[in-house]
């Protein structure tokens, strides 16, 4: 047998099937329900599988090996970070509750390798149950590289809940929108960050974040060629006052995040003025036609000019 | 909970479908904007069979229990569905043993002596020992067959037919003389679709050419809109008329059952799922015995097919007069099968299977393959056809697996010389049928081999007569092409090469429906 002309009939076939079902049955991607289809889909069952092995002792060492020999350098070879506001950290103590503008699969490695080491040893992510938590193979390996625990995006009852998580010293990651964004604009904030910070006492640092979208945004599965730029910002902590409502933190929370978001366009100096005249860009972006939305978003984000000095910035 | 059936519309997250095409099946990647049919899942099952039976036997609808009917002295026959039905045949135990096996008990207790067992299989085949041992069970089967009281039914045997009368339509009634002249005629059916049973099956099943003629014709057929829709098929306006004339003279108590959509074992269970929903293990499954089938050979392909048993739930058992329990058992059916269509199409494609009524255990042969494409599936509508008079049909098929000379002689002498002079149903019938069903030659090898009767293949072309009538364009994607055209048809090799050749005749950009079954499925049309 050589050459592929003389290839037997099992095998071209066999091949043929292959490649047809590979790309028919979407291989390596996540299936997808016909639109026609979608009233039919049964109930998702409820089988989560646990994941408070991945924050004892044996993970976390296996966890630290994989992020940073495999996870650190294959992000930074397909993309460029621009940290700045590393100094929320100084004196800071753990656990805080860490909220993110969320659109892209790039956000949590982002997030998770931009923070100080000591601080992301003790990070939690949280993951939707039912995206992350549905096959044991996505569960492991998603607590394995990201220590994710499942949350429920429906409202329904875990095997471990948020809470125990942080009251276990560990900080969490929530990236309260619930979902990825389908423009890269922020999107309505759920209630479930500013609740576990008003329960358990524990500030939220705001994160905002610039990039993953126009990288790799919903549908790809891998970074968009040429190691484009992501910028993130860390936010100085915010508490709940003592006579706020979850409600009332939660906007604040998401006001912080757009803030942050401003700063990355402007200065600090401005972004503030901003807050303080409530004329802050709406994160949620303009009400223009969707393509408008998902152009502005999809543009790469420009190299800053090397001259120009940033305080507490890390750039890889 | 099952769902129910629907219509899937490709777009561009569908997957490659399964499409059945003889000995094997392939995966289709469908034209956007394709109606995909889909039969419902299947319903629960009854929780315990026996109970059901032994509920149905002792209370029965329009009727006195079965105990009431059966008295010492009695003539009593149990005649049953034959090897037709199921498909593919149901894994052991079959539920006409686990009937029969409560009525013999039942007989016993009231000091029934006289009592005989018969195959209904008209102008079918007779079964063979094991396939009758299949379906009454081993200890049935001990007990009656060696003394030559589990018998087939034989419409040649002149002398053990029983003439009953005429219809007011004229049509003669001949029935089985040992069932005619029993003083209870107990019938065992499994309603598999909604064309059987009813006063189908005394009033065909145990009758001969004299009564058959009347609606196994390309008259009746063309009216029969469709035969699986009683109310408006005119074979069934026939059987019923002969069946009340019956009902006049036999006392008939009729057990029918219906069954769920759980066609196919495990590990080719992935053909009754929805392709969206496939595991990894289903995929894995399509792939190997695609490739398992691609390299062997076709006898051994045949034989992975037909070994398969089916593993059927029994969704109900109804036990009575014949025309309400039939009514129970349709309405079953019809819960299970029905789907939903809203509107007709240009083009209407179908997978044609390994297995019809009448190759269990034997080969698909062309004429059967178009009586499976454009009749059983074709007919598979209530309300209108699923595709639009003057359109299109795409069957998938090889027509390749030649004739079985055992079962199916007089299907080579209809395929050689009466297709060769014509296709048209109608000119087949006037000028053809009554000489392959006076032939002595046939009629022996019916009654003595295990042979389809002579004039059979006509009536499997008769169950294509209502599609040929309606649609302009029979095209085969597969299909050996003499062959094909032998049948007045064309093949082509591909979905897009048959489009393609049905633009002439639906134009460049037709509207598609697909057909996905087995499992059956009926599709409700509204024009």
């Amino acid at each position: 047998m050589s050459g592929r002309g003389n290839r037997s009939p099992l095998i071209r076939g066999g091949v043929a099937d292959v490649k047809q079902a590979a790309r028919g049955f979407r291989w390596g991607r996540r299936s997808q329900v016909p639109r026609s289809a979608e009233p039919f889909v049964p109930e998702a069952t409820s089988t989560v599988f646990r994941s408070d092995w991945s924050r004892r002792k044996p993970a976390i060492v296996a966890r630290e090996a994989v992020q940073k020999a495999g996870l650190e350098p294959l992000f930074r070879s397909q993309v460029r970070t621009s940290v700045r506001g590393l100094d929320v950290f100084d004196g800071l103590k753990g656990p805080v509750i860490f909220a993110a503008n969320h659109a892209s699969h790039l956000d949590t490695p982002l997030v998770l390798l931009s923070l100080p080491d000591a601080w992301r040893r003790r990070t939690a992510v949280a993951a939707a149950a039912d995206y992350f938590f549905d096959t044991w193979w996505r569960a492991v390996g998603s607590s394995v590289l990201f220590n994710t625990f499942p949350i429920d995006r429906r409202g329904g009852a875990m095997a471990q809940t948020p809470g125990e998580v942080l009251d276990e010293g560990w900080s969490l990651l929530i990236f309260p929108e619930g979902t990825r964004s389908p423009d890269g604009w922020m999107h309505n904030f759920r209630m479930g960050a500013a609740m576990l910070a008003h329960t358990h006492g524990v500030p939220v640092v705001p994160i905002a974040h610039q990039g993953t979208f126009a990288a790799m945004p919903r549908g790809r599965n891998w970074p968009a060629p040429g190691r484009r730029l992501l910028t993130i910002r860390f936010g100085a902590p915010i508490s709940p006052r003592r006579d706020e409502t979850v409600r009332e933190f939660a906007a604040r929370v998401k006001d912080a995040i757009a803030a942050l978001l401003d700063e990355e366009t402007s200065t600090w100096w401005e972004s503030q003025r901003r807050v303080a005249s409530g004329s802050t860009p709406d994160p949620e972006g303009p009400q223009v036609a969707q393509w408008r939305r998902l152009w502005d978003q999809t543009e790469p984000l420009a190299d800053e000019p090397e001259d120009r000095v940033f305080a507490w910035s890390r750039r890889k | 909970m099952s769902r129910p059936g629907f219509v899937l519309e490709v777009d561009d997250r569908t997957p490659p479908l399964l499409v059945h095409e003889g000995l094997g099946f392939r995966m289709e990647d469908f034209p956007l904007g394709t109606r995909v049919v889909y039969p419902p899942e299947s319903l629960p099952t009854v929780p315990d069979v026996d109970e059901a039976i032994r509920e149905a036997l002792l209370n029965p609808t329009d009727s006195d229990p079965l105990p009431a009917l059966l008295k010492a002295g009695m003539k009593l026959t149990i005649a049953f569905d034959d090897v037709s039905l199921t498909l593919p045949t149901m894994r052991a135990p079959d539920v006409r043993q686990r009937i029969i096996e409560q009525v013999l008990t039942m007989a016993a207790a009231a000091g029934v002596d006289d009592v005989e067992l018969i195959s209904a299989n008209a102008f079918h085949r007779r079964l063979t020992t094991t396939e009758l041992e299949h379906i009454v069970g081993e200890r049935v089967f001990r007990s009656f067959y060696g003394q030559g009281l589990l018998t087939n039914h034989d419409a040649e045997d002149h002398d053990n037919l029983a003439f009953m009368g005429k219809t007011e339509k004229d049509e003669h009634v001949v029935m089985n003389k040992r069932a005619a002249e029993s003083d209870l005629l107990v019938y065992v059916n499994i309603t598999l679709v909604p064309m059987e049973g009813g006063h189908k099956s005394v009033g065909v099943g145990l009758s001969a050419y004299n009564s058959l003629r009347h609606h196994h014709n390309n008259d009746t057929m063309v009216h029969s809109t469709s035969f699986m829709d009683p109310p408006n098929s005119e074979l069934h306006a026939s059987a019923w008329r002969m069946g009340r004339l019956i009902g006049e003279h036999v006392k008939v108590f009729q057990i029918e059952t219906s069954v769920d959509n759980n066609v196919f074992p495990k590990p080719y269970d992935f053909f009754m799922k929805r392709e969206w929903e496939w595991s990894v293990r289903d995929q894995a499954s399509m792939l190997a015995v695609r490739r398992g089938l691609s390299v062997a050979p076709q006898r051994l392909r045949h034989k992975i097919f037909h070994d398969l048993r089916a593993p059927y739930g029994i969704t109900g058992v109804n036990a009575g007069a014949v025309e309400p329990v039939h009514e129970k058992t349709i309405a079953k059916v019809y819960e299970q099968q029905a789907v939903e269509v809203q509107g007709q199409s240009d083009v209407l494609v179908m997978g044609v299977p390994y297995l019809g009524p009448y190759n269990v255990n034997s080969s698909m042969n062309p004429v059967l393959a178009t009586c499976m494409g454009l009749g059983y599936y074709f007919n598979s509508y209530r309300g209108a056809p699923v595709v639009r008079r003057g359109g299109a049909v795409i069957l998938y098929h090889p027509l390749d697996e030649g004739f079985n000379q055992l079962h199916h002689p007089s299907y080579v002498d209809f395929y050689e010389e009466v297709l060769a002079e014509t296709t048209d149903p109608a000119v087949i019938g006037q000028k053809y049928e009554q000489q392959f069903a006076d032939d002595p030659w046939y009629i022996h090898l019916y009654r003595t081999s295990n042979a389809y009767h002579g004039v059979h293949p006509f009536y499997m072309w008769y169950w294509a007569a209502h599609a040929m009538d309606h649609v302009d364009d029979v095209i085969w994607v597969g299909g050996n092409r003499r062959a094909a055209a032998r049948m007045g048809f064309r093949a082509a090799s591909t979905l897009l090469d048959a489009l393609e050749m049905a633009s002439d005749t639906v134009g460049p950009s037709p509207s598609i429906t697909y057909l996905h079954n087995p499992p059956h499925l009926i599709a409700d049309v509204t024009p």
